[in-house]
């Protein structure tokens, strides 16, 4: 640990253990790994898409390979997901619903990509480009993929999941503030705004 | 219809893979529910045991398609496995059941609050799966005097409505406090019933029938998955305290049961 310590502030790294020991990923890996889940299967729709409209058998593979990737990927994007929820304690109310619903279409987002992926290979398996009936689903897919991907947003922009507390503020950020208020709480919050502003001027 | 590859794989290689992850999924819950009973009894880590021979031997048999020892291997570990099933539920309901104050006069109570009745039996039919896959393997186009696929709708339709009493048995238990809580009686009953009219009277409309509902009931298990996750993180402190409420929510891995089961279903009506 000492050893570990001293080569952390500078000491000389002398072997491959010590440098593994060194490694150090303080980010969360969830927020990064949904951007290749959402991208690919993004592009594996454009590119499809595309191939359909004007027959171009190269926008077809990449719609296949790009599915795959995707694929791939999700399961990770999930058990990183299950991981940050586990580091973030959160008290029961707007914030921790957005969890819950975040968690429950999770898994039915990835059961939409293996469905499409099995139906996709069909066509990549006898060389035919995709129907009109795979590219529906495929935006019906990419419609749960949005609100799952609001449902994720609102976690981390507005309550600050694994991001409040957790990186140096930018300039100007005031640690008085409140989050942004949500529509329907907002009747609620504001009164609570008001009690915490009093509270603030009551102890200046 | 002779057997049609996909991305590569044999029919029967996929069934291999699907029996090794439905075997995992059975073991998640195995494990949980006997660790949550301290593993009381030696016997408790028979289905672990049983059960990691049988996804090493699929997995074996899949990767490596071809051997006729890893097939009479996947045969004789399948047969294991769905013996220590059977033993399993001879123990439910015997220490879970018989055995407990007020026996089974309080069958309901036991149903609801014991160990889960019909759970051992999953590894049964994960096992009974390894044998007609290691048959499959080995060449053999019938298996238990049946063709393949009227064998394979067989044991769709048996495992589905056993899943779908163990389901219904612990979603009353949970009041059905959410109305996705009752989709596991909806969408995968309708598909046991097109699965025993594909067996016994098989026909190009039933056979369209069938898939769509195995699409569904695969998409069910997802939404399954989902619910149950979401049912755990509803529990005190959710995911932040997993141990404990992983013991005391609801079972993780089995709604991936109805997606196994659809997909040996989509494998024998599509591949085979």
């Amino acid at each position: 640990m000492m050893e570990t310590s001293s080569r952390r502030s500078g000491g000389p790294v002398t072997s491959m253990r010590q440098a593994w020991r060194l490694m150090e990923l303080s980010a969360p890996l969830h927020p990064i790994l949904v951007h290749f889940t959402i991208a690919l299967m993004i592009a594996s729709l454009g590119a499809d898409t595309i191939g359909y409209l004007f027959s171009v058998a190269s926008l077809a593979d990449t719609g296949w390979w790009t599915m795959v990737g995707s694929l791939a990927v999700t399961p990770l994007t999930l058990i990183t997901g299950a991981i940050s929820r586990r580091r973030i304690p959160i008290e029961e109310g707007p914030a921790r619903s957005f969890v819950r619903s975040h968690m429950a279409l999770g898994p039915v987002v990835f059961g939409l990509l293996v469905a499409l992926m099995v139906w996709r290979a069909e066509f990549w398996q006898h060389g035919h480009f995709v129907s009109g009936w795979y590219l529906l689903g495929v935006y019906g897919a990419g419609l749960v993929m949005t609100v799952q991907g609001y449902l994720g947003g609102e976690i981390v922009y507005r309550y600050g999941a694994e991001v409040k507390r957790a990186y140096r503020e930018m300039p100007g950020h005031s640690t008085q503030g409140l989050p942004p208020l949500l529509p329907s709480s907002s009747r609620v919050s504001a009164s609570v705004r008001e009690a915490m502003n009093a509270s603030r001027e009551e102890s200046e | 219809m002779t057997p049609t590859a996909f991305l590569g794989l044999h029919p029967f290689q996929w069934l291999a893979v699907i029996t090794a992850g439905a075997t995992l999924l059975l073991l998640v819950d195995a494990f949980v529910g006997h660790y949550r009973r301290a593993f009381a009894y030696r016997m408790q880590y028979a289905p672990l045991v049983t059960g990691l021979l049988l996804i090493v031997s699929s997995l074996a048999a899949a990767i490596f398609s071809g051997p006729a020892w890893l097939n009479q291997l996947l045969w004789g570990v399948g047969w294991l496995a769905a013996v220590s099933g059977l033993i399993g539920f001879g123990y439910h309901v015997y220490y879970g059941i018989v055995t407990k104050p007020g026996g089974v006069k309080w069958l309901l109570h036991y149903l609801m609050y014991g160990a889960p009745i019909l759970a051992p039996l999953g590894l049964t039919a994960t096992g009974v799966l390894g044998v007609i896959t290691a048959r499959g393997l080995s060449g053999e186009g019938r298996v238990f005097g049946l063709d393949m696929p009227v064998a394979l709708c067989i044991f769709v339709a048996i495992m589905l409505a056993g899943t779908i009493v163990q389901a219904a048995i612990l979603h009353y238990r949970g009041a059905f406090n959410n109305p996705v809580m009752y989709a596991p009686l909806t969408v995968p009953a309708l598909t046991m019933l097109a699965g025993v009219w594909m067996a016994l009277a098989p026909s190009t409309l039933v056979r369209a029938a069938f898939a769509v509902l195995l699409w569904m009931t695969l998409l069910v298990g997802f939404i399954g998955f989902g619910m149950h996750l979401r049912g755990l993180d509803r529990e005190m402190g959710g995911l932040y305290i997993w141990l404990f409420n992983l013991l005391e929510g609801p079972p993780q891995g089995a709604p991936g049961l109805f997606i196994a089961l659809a997909a040996v279903g989509l494998v024998g009506i599509y591949l085979l």
